[in-house]
C-alpha cells in the first residue's frame, strides 16, 4: 500500500497544526490549507488521495464545497470531514453529496489513522482493478482486431467458393472455360 | 466455505449448464466453491450435491434463482468497447431508420433487443444514443428491450441505479452530467432514459419466438459461455427473430464462423456487425 497523500483543512489554527504534527508523525504525506479558498487553489494545483476538511470554515467556501470542488477535479479523491457533534446532520448529508465519512470533534487519531488507512487500501485495490482493466482491454483489443480480420477473409473466402462452386456447376460451358474462371476467381481472393 | 468434492464436479457443471445454458468446465471448481458455498450454507446443505438435489425438488424455483444470480457474470459496462454504439449511431440506426420511415413516415415503428442485458448498461446506453440521435422522438416508436437469465441483474437494470465504479469506466462525463441524478455514491438514470426501455427476464437457452421479430438485436459477450453446440442452436435461433434486413451485433472477440452460416459478416470502419444471407 503506498503512503496516502492528505489535504488537511481548517481555520483552526491550532487543530491545523495538531493534524499536521499528528498526520506527518504518521508517516503520511500531509499539507494544509486555511481555508476553501487556499484549500482550493491547492486541490487545482497538487494530487491528493484524501481530502481531510472542517465543515464550517469562515467565507463561501466551507467543508461541503470543498467536498465538491475535490469531487469535480478528481472523483477518485475521498473526503472526511470533520464536525461539531452538533452539525452531525449536516455531515450525513455531505455524505450523501459523495463524502467518504466524517469525524467528530474532538478528533480522535487512532480512529482517524483507522479510517485513513482504510481508505488507503480500497484506493490501492481500485487501482490494481484498474491496472487489470487496462490489461484486459488491451488484449481484448488485439484479440477483437485479429478475430474481425479473420472473420472478414473467411467471409470473402467462402464468397469465392460458392462463386467457384456456381461456374463450375454450370452445364453449357466447356470444363477448360470452367477451369479458367475458377482460377481467376482464386488469384482474385 | 464448503468444500467441493471431485465426484460432485460433473454434476454441478451439468446442473448450470441445463440452468444457465452457461458450460463451466471442471478446472472452474473455486467458481462453484466461491459462489455457492454461501447458498448452500444458507439452505442447510452439508455438499454440493445436496444443494443441486434440494433446487430440483425446489418448486418455487427460489434456490434455482439463486444459483443462476450466483453463477451468471454481470461485467457489463456503459458503451462498453465504444465500437459496437459508433456502429450503431453512424451505420446501423440511421440505415435502419431510413428502411422503416420508408415503409411508415408518420410512426416509424423500431425494435431493439439486447438479449443478454445484465444491469442495464448496454440498452441505457443504446437508448443514450437514440436520444442523442434523433432528439426529436414523437414521429418514432422505439422498443428497447432488454432480456437476461438474472433475476438479480434484471431487477438493477429496471431500478437504472449505479454505484461511481460501475458508472465511471466508459461513460462520458457529458453524458453523466445529462443523463443521470447523484445520489451519494450512486448515479440514477433520468426517467426520460429510463422510460424508453423495458427489461425482462428470459433464458435463451428457452425458446424466444414469442417476442416477435426484432429490426436490430445486440447478443455480445454471452454465448462465450455456451457450449459450441448450444452456441449453434442460439444463433439459429436470433437469425429467427432478426428481420430478413435486420442487424446483428455480436461481442469484439466473437465470431460466428462455424457457428451460425445463416450469418454473413460485414464490416464498418473498426467494427463488425451480422446480417441474413
Amino acid at each position: 500500500m503506498k503512503n496516502p497523500s492528505i489535504l488537511a483543512v481548517d481555520d483552526d489554527p491550532v487543530i491545523r497544526h495538531l493534524l499536521e504534527q499528528r498526520l506527518k508523525k504518521a508517516h503520511y504525506r500531509v499539507q494544509v490549507a486555511e481555508d476553501g479558498y487556499v484549500a482550493e487553489k491547492m486541490l487545482r494545483t497538487h494530487t491528493y488521495d484524501i481530502v481531510l476538511t472542517d465543515l464550517m470554515m469562515p467565507g463561501d467556501i466551507g467543508g461541503i464545497e470543498v467536498l465538491e470542488i475535490a469531487k469535480e477535479i478528481n472523483s477518485r479523491i475521498e473526503v472526511i470531514l470533520i464536525t461539531a457533534h452538533s452539525s452531525v446532520d449536516t455531515a450525513v448529508a455531505a455524505m450523501k453529496k459523495g463524502a467518504c465519512d466524517y469525524l467528530e470533534k474532538p478528533i480522535n487519531f487512532d480512529e482517524l489513522f483507522l479510517r485513513i488507512d482504510k481508505i488507503a487500501n480500497m484506493q490501492t485495490i481500485l487501482r490494481s482493478a484498474q491496472d487489470l482493466q487496462v490489461a484486459m482491454d488491451t488484449t481484448e483489443n488485439v484479440a477483437s482486431s485479429t478475430i474481425q480480420n479473420l472473420e472478414m477473409q473467411v467471409t470473402g473466402l467462402q464468397n469465392s467458393l460458392d462463386r467457384i462452386e456456381n461456374i463450375l456447376r454450370e452445364d453449357h460451358v466447356p470444363d477448360d472455360i470452367k477451369i479458367h474462371h475458377a482460377l481467376d476467381i482464386i488469384a482474385e481472393s | 466455505m464448503i468444500k467441493i468434492a471431485p465426484a460432485e464436479l460433473t454434476l454441478i457443471s451439468q446442473y448450470i449448464q441445463t440452468i444457465t445454458g452457461i458450460y463451466l468446465d471442471q478446472s472452474k471448481s473455486y467458481l462453484f466453491e466461491t459462489r455457492l458455498s454461501s447458498i448452500a450454507e444458507a439452505q442447510g446443505c452439508a455438499s454440493y450435491q445436496q444443494l443441486v438435489h434440494k433446487s430440483r425438488q425446489d418448486p418455487s424455483k427460489k434456490i434455482e434463482k439463486d444459483i443462476i444470480d450466483a453463477i451468471t457474470t454481470n461485467e457489463t459496462l456503459f458503451f462498453r468497447d465504444k465500437g459496437p454504439f459508433e456502429l450503431l449511431q453512424h451505420k446501423i440506426l440511421p440505415e435502419v431508420i431510413d428502411l422503416r420511415s420508408a415503409q411508415a413516415p408518420l410512426k416509424t415503428r423500431i425494435k431493439i433487443w439486447s438479449a443478454a442485458s445484465s444491469t442495464g448498461q448496454e440498452l441505457y446506453s443504446i437508448a443514450i444514443v437514440i436520444k442523442e440521435l434523433l432528439r426529436e422522438l414523437s414521429n418514432y416508436s422505439f422498443t428497447l428491450f432488454g432480456t437476461d437469465i438474472s433475476d438479480a441483474a434484471i431487477a438493477q437494470a429496471s431500478y437504472g441505479k449505479y454505484n461511481r465504479f460501475e458508472i465511471e469506466r466508459g461513460l462520458d462525463k457529458i453524458y453523466l452530467q445529462k443523463y443521470f441524478t447523484l445520489f451519494g455514491d450512486s448515479w440514477k438514470i433520468k426517467d426520460e432514459i429510463r422510460g424508453m426501455v423495458n427489461f425482462k427476464k428470459l433464458n435463451l437457452m428457452q425458446p424466444f419466438t414469442s417476442l416477435g421479430k426484432f429490426d436490430i438485436i445486440f447478443c455480445r459477450n454471452v454465448a462465450i459461455y455456451f457450449t459450441l453446440e448450444d452456441r449453434k442452436k442460439l444463433f439459429n435461433k436470433l437469425a429467427d427473430s432478426l428481420a430478413d434486413d435486420g442487424y446483428l451485433v455480436i461481442g469484439s472477440t466473437e465470431s460466428l464462423t462455424g457457428v451460425c452460416p445463416r450469418f454473413v459478416a460485414k464490416r464498418h470502419l473498426r467494427s463488425i456487425f451480422y446480417q441474413k444471407k
